[in-house]
């Protein structure tokens, strides 16, 4: 397994992360500017970022080629050869299990004249062969044959022509990053406190949690950033988009309705991720749903077990495209509520426009059955495409980007509201009880989970370090 | 509901007739899915039905597994739940159906199989163009593996495989029954 020590640069001919420093334009180093000033100073967010050129590109260079991106859960490629197609930001990559077992994240570009070399979204290969000339690289990445080698290449030493690695990659708990930039701060760091939530996600299945069935993919003309700030999250939203939902009982009132109930609470500034939780008594016993046979808290602190155990449902976003959500709801208004953990990343294609990707998890030692439950609700709810909530977060996106793309919005420095929560607006306060790590608020009527979001991003836009904490960074 | 009882499904008719017989039945299908008639709909499915839409992988030839997922779905359906959906839809409140759609199924290359017991297997091409709003239409192609079966002398969907020939999905959102 690929760790943070072992991911060393692979012998090339050039390393990566040598390339020269990315300069921005000015007009997209002007939008940055305002939107760190308006974020912070008025809660307001201008438009345009969810849909222009200039920042899209940014975006790729700064945000996708600097930091920290999901890349796959290890459970996708357990036996050796295994492999998949992925993107970090735009770029190819392949996720591959190398015959020595080790997971790694390889650059999908033969280093010949740079042909793809991965050609199915998924398989098992001990090669990969590359279309053009034939060079052939072990899944381990390694140069194993050149064609004619003899006559057309003698003083080439296949040492030094593997195929290149991602400079980074974790794997932490079973899901895998890579990073592109080489003296990006540890994963760890990065996350930083921000892991207490992550882990009661990963751990509190029985056998931990695994990944159901290959993920979902779908296209909207909505901007990843959207994606992203709703799951960040928007708990206000709930009670009006999903209403047909819940009017027809996919889901609990109580655990993904109308926001301002006392129990529910919003955690900010809380290091490179946010989320909402939808808590209900810690007595219920709830763990998102998940029959008490298959959850296992016994890796987790007593608060993160308290935490659980009163938990509805969760949604979070960690820095940049990965969002997460938790929850107990059902594909049959006629049966029982059941839990599972859905993994989403927010892929950018360009400016207003992404790739949706869904996994589905369920606990490693649940019963096929209910794995295949698990997979079921999670579809027709919210973790993919048909999923009877899903279906209207998308049917919203897409007017936020196309406004955003206007000459009016850009002409008249057109300023989205993102104030709730802010002094004077809402009753939500900071809950001084608050147990976990962040900034708890006493209910989910505020919109510091989507600020904490925003503002990492003008961090990462802005060249420094992701990572929200309050008071330092209050917004 | 009264017990469905097993039916001849070919109700003794010649080859010529069956397919001119399921290809009304796909056509008649299409119209009240475009009409957006979907308890209409409903009613051109058995009891017990199966509805399916697998996720779609891109395999290499020499992977020798299907390209179609046997765990990951868009839709896993039986009756029970393509009834809420449907249920949903007709709420004021669902925004992917509202406006509606406007949707055209085009329905062609209709292939209907030896019966197999009480159920005729049929194969079916589909091309789905969908839009609703402005700029967002888009086509949608797959191939239906369809088990047909007769009720009170009606043919009638027993089972769906809804196979699509896309591995990213080209919609935001699926709300339509192909
Ligand atoms: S580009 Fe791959 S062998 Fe030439
Ligand atoms: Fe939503």
């Amino acid at each position: 397994m690929a760790t943070e020590e072992d991911a060393s640069p692979p012998e090339t001919c050039d390393g990566p992360g040598a390339g020269p420093e990315y300069e921005m334009s000015d007009r997209a180093r002007r939008i940055v500017e305002e939107q760190g000033r308006s974020l912070r100073e008025e809660g307001m967010l201008p438009s345009k970022v969810f849909n222009d050129d200039g920042i899209f590109e940014a975006e790729l260079r700064q945000i996708f080629g600097r930091h920290w991106v999901f890349v796959g859960h290890e459970s996708e490629i357990p036996e050796p050869g295994d492999y998949a197609q992925r993107r970090i930001g735009r770029d190819p990559f392949i996720f591959v299990r190398g015959e020595d077992g080790e997971v790694r994240v390889l650059f999908d570009s033969c280093s010949h004249h740079g042909s793809k070399l991965c050609r199915a979204e998924q398989g098992n290969t001990s090669h990969f062969r590359c279309p053009y000339h034939g060079w052939t690289f072990k899944n381990t990445g390694d140069l194993a044959g050149v064609p004619l080698k003899h006559q057309a290449f003698k003083g080439l030493d296949p040492e030094e022509w593997g195929l290149h690695e991602a400079p980074r990659v974790t794997n932490y708990k079973g899901m895998v990053f890579a990073c592109l930039r080489e003296d990006a701060p540890d994963f760890e760091e990065y996350l930083g406190d921000f892991a207490w939530y992550l882990d009661i996600q990963l751990e509190i299945g029985k056998g931990g949690m695994e990944v159901v069935g290959e993920p979902k993919r779908w296209i909207a003309d909505s901007d990843w950033k959207s994606g992203a700030d709703n799951f960040a999250a928007d708990s206000y939203h709930t009670g009006v988009t999903h209403r047909s939902a819940l009017d027809v009982g996919f889901g609990a009132e109580e655990i993904s309705g109308t926001a301002g109930q006392e129990t529910h609470r919003h955690v900010t500034h809380v290091d490179a991720g946010s989320t909402s939780l939808r808590l209900l008594h810690p007595d219920d016993e709830i763990y998102y749903g998940y029959p008490n046979e298959f959850v296992d808290t016994s890796s987790l602190s007593e608060d993160q077990r308290r935490m659980a155990a009163a938990c509805g449902a969760e949604t979070g976003t960690i820095f940049p495209n990965l969002s997460f959500i938790h929850v107990a709801a059902t594909d049959d208004p006629d049966d029982d509520l059941a839990g599972y953990l859905a993994f989403r990343q927010w892929q950018p294609l360009e400016a207003g426009k992404m790739q949706a990707w869904s996994w589905i998890l369920a606990p490693a030692d649940a019963s096929d059955e209910y794995k295949q439950r698990a997979h079921d609700v999670g579809m027709a709810t919210f973790a993919g495409p048909s999923g009877n909530f899903e279906q209207d977060d998308m049917a919203v996106w897409d007017g936020v980007s196309e406004a955003a793309g206007s000459v009016y919005a850009e002409r008249h420095e057109f300023k989205l509201n993102y104030q709730m929560g802010r002094p004077g607006m809402s009753e939500a306060e900071i809950d001084e009880d608050w147990y976990g790590p962040g900034l708890g608020w006493d209910d989910n009527l505020e919109e510091g989970t989507l600020r904490t979001f925003h503002g990492n991003w003008n961090k990462a836009m802005s060249g420094e370090e992701v990572g929200m904490s309050y008071p330092e960074d209050h917004i | 509901m009264s017990k469905q009882e097993p039916e001849d499904a070919t109700a003794g008719r010649s080859d010529v007739e069956l397919q001119h017989e399921v290809e009304q039945f796909y056509y008649r299908e299409a119209e009240l899915l475009d009409d957006r008639d979907l308890e209409a709909w409903l009613d051109l499915l058995t009891e017990d039905v199966e509805y399916a839409m697998p996720t779609r992988l891109i395999r290499e030839k020499a992977a020798e597994r299907s390209p179609f997922s046997e765990t990951s779905f868009n839709y896993h359906e039986d009756r029970s739940t393509l009834e809420s959906r449907v249920d949903r839809f007709g709420s004021e409140f669902a925004w992917s159906d509202d406006p509606p759609a406007r949707t055209r199924h085009y329905v062609t290359n209709v292939r209907v199989g030896d019966p197999d017991g009480e159920e005729l297997p049929v194969k079916s091409n589909l091309l789905l163009f969908w839009a609703q709003r402005e700029n967002d239409d888009t086509l949608v192609s797959c191939e239906r593996h369809d088990r047909l079966r007769r009720v009170d002398g009606d043919l009638k969907v027993a089972r769906r495989e809804v196979r699509l020939d896309h591995n990213v999905v080209p919609m935001k959102n699926i709300s339509v029954f192909l």
